[in-house]
């Protein structure tokens, strides 16, 4: 058994349904159902359970964290075992009672999701009128912070070749809304996401012009706006860290209550996962057979095995050898030292520089869905 | 970038704060954690939002008598214009 340092995050999905539909959501093609979710009661002893264990910061996640009713409790219930709470929402549910009543419970971080600058385009990504309901949220949200100085605000971006090119209008329009922290993510490939590969690549120009955007960006908000960059793995020279290393600080409970080192791992045929219905974080944290998989170094293949830099990027990330080269337990193919890493050139290649670009940009959302539906799959709900 | 001045009155930005445990005290923002020890702590400490940079750097050399006295100033600077920088700290 490998030795194992604490964990320092839980990923908390606390539910899979969610208003919008994004296209790049990376959410897995089967969702868990609304009756298979845990109780609050369930939630607030794995909150207490994380804690002891060392956790410092707790990510609401879904799906949309606000489908629960019982959010507000969630949140009272992480602070009183002294987590640091994160909201990662798209807004929608959240009225301006409702986010007092967050504040209140002592929510100390929300993380707020745009899908592009304008509202057609933004809400033909999300698959729902969204965008113009977020712009509200964000006012109310600066309100808290101006009136009793709480509640640290990040915007997030997803960024991919529908929206790669707008990238400077959408610094300007986030900036306007006095975040603290924008984070410009680009998509990662699992989930909808991949299945919509061909539609959100971007090109390796697109990606040059948009370094340089943020790298601009930077320099003209520093001290003002913090701006943190998710780089697209498929256009860099190593992989990315997958969380932190396999079961090395991070944690994840799908909404079902079962525990997984990365929020894609379910993928991985032959894993066993267990639950906190059954187990304490702790022994899950320790024993479990997911956690123990791909830990420390014994698992890893050639190239990585004898590279110095098994010790940054951990062998990269497990789900996506699956995904990619049907093995997990092969160098994430991201690598340009990876044997299988033609199969990245190749999805750039072809994906990227002959892949679909929707003619419209910009029209109302009715004549966007209607005439781009067939253009990728939206994120279904759970039943 | 805000200037930090003598006046300014430094403390943590919104949603900034702290965490852990007595003993092994953290501070807490978004997208991560400091664990401070030293002179990390006593100045962050004082960030409060009562005290101006001159009165925490007049604390501090009362409290450090032996360092050199513009030392003191020009660090106390450097460390909190980083930590405004990363958004922890607001002035």
């Amino acid at each position: 058994m490998t030795k194992c340092s604490n964990p320092l995050a839980l990923i908390a999905e606390i539910t899979h349904r969610c208003p919008l539909h994004c296209v790049y959501c990376s959410n897995p093609l089967e969702l868990t159902s609304r009756k298979e979710e845990l109780a609050t009661a369930d939630w607030l002893r794995v909150f207490r359970e994380a804690a002891a264990l060392g956790v410092l910061h707790l990510h609401l996640t879904g799906g949309e964290p606000l489908a629960r009713p019982d959010l507000v409790e969630m949140i009272a219930g992480a602070r009183q075992s002294r987590l640091y709470t994160n909201l990662i929402t798209s807004g929608i549910g959240l009225s301006r009672e409702r986010l007092a009543q967050l504040v209140e419970a002592g929510l100390d971080h929300i993380q707020l999701s745009f899908q592009d600058s304008t509202e057609g385009h933004a809400n033909w990504i999300a698959g729902a009128r969204a965008h113009a309901h977020k712009l509200e949220l964000a006012a109310w949200i600066r309100e808290h912070q101006t009136h009793d100085h709480r509640l640290a605000f990040t915007v997030n971006l997803v960024v991919h070749r529908q929206n790669i090119d707008h990238l400077e209008e959408m610094v300007t329009a986030l900036e306007a809304l006095h975040p603290d922290r924008m984070e410009i993510a680009h998509a990662q490939y699992y989930g909808w996401a991949l299945q919509n590969r061909s539609a959100l690549l971007p090109t390796r120009a697109q990606l040059d012009r948009a370094v340089a955007v943020v790298a601009a960006a930077e320099e003209r908000l520093r001290g003002k706006v913090r701006i943190d960059m998710v780089v697209p793995d498929y256009h860099a020279r190593f992989p990315k860290a997958c969380m932190g290393g396999w079961g090395r600080q991070l944690l994840l409970i799908d909404p079902a209550g079962r525990a997984l080192p990365c929020h894609a791992a379910g993928v991985i045929p032959g894993m066993r996962f267990d639950n906190v219905r059954e187990h304490t974080l702790d022994w899950i944290w320790q024993n479990s057979e997911a956690f123990q998989k791909f830990r420390g170094e014994d698992w890893m293949p050639e190239p990585c095995r004898s590279c110095d830099r098994r010790k940054e990027d951990f062998g990269g990330c497990r789900c996506q050898a699956f995904l990619l080269t049907g093995d997990a337990g092969a160098t994430d193919p991201v690598c340009e030292l990876a044997p299988l890493h033609h199969l990245i050139e190749e999805a750039v290649r072809e994906d990227a520089v002959t892949g679909l670009t929707p003619e419209i940009h910009e029209a109302p959302f009715h004549i966007l869905r209607e005439k781009m539906g067939g253009f990728w799959s939206y994120r279904t709900d759970p039943k | 970038m805000a200037e930090l001045t003598d006046a300014s009155v430094p403390k943590f930005a919104a949603g900034c704060r702290w965490g852990g445990t007595t003993d092994a005290p953290v501070v807490l923002f978004p997208e991560g954690a400091i664990r401070l020890g030293g002179t990390g702590r006593i100045i962050l400490e004082l960030c409060d939002g009562h005290f101006s940079l001159a009165e925490i750097v007049q604390r501090l050399e009362e409290q450090f008598i032996l360092a050199p006295k513009g030392n003191i100033r020009a660090e106390v600077q450097v460390f909190l214009e980083q930590l405004h920088a990363k958004r922890i700290i607001d002035y």
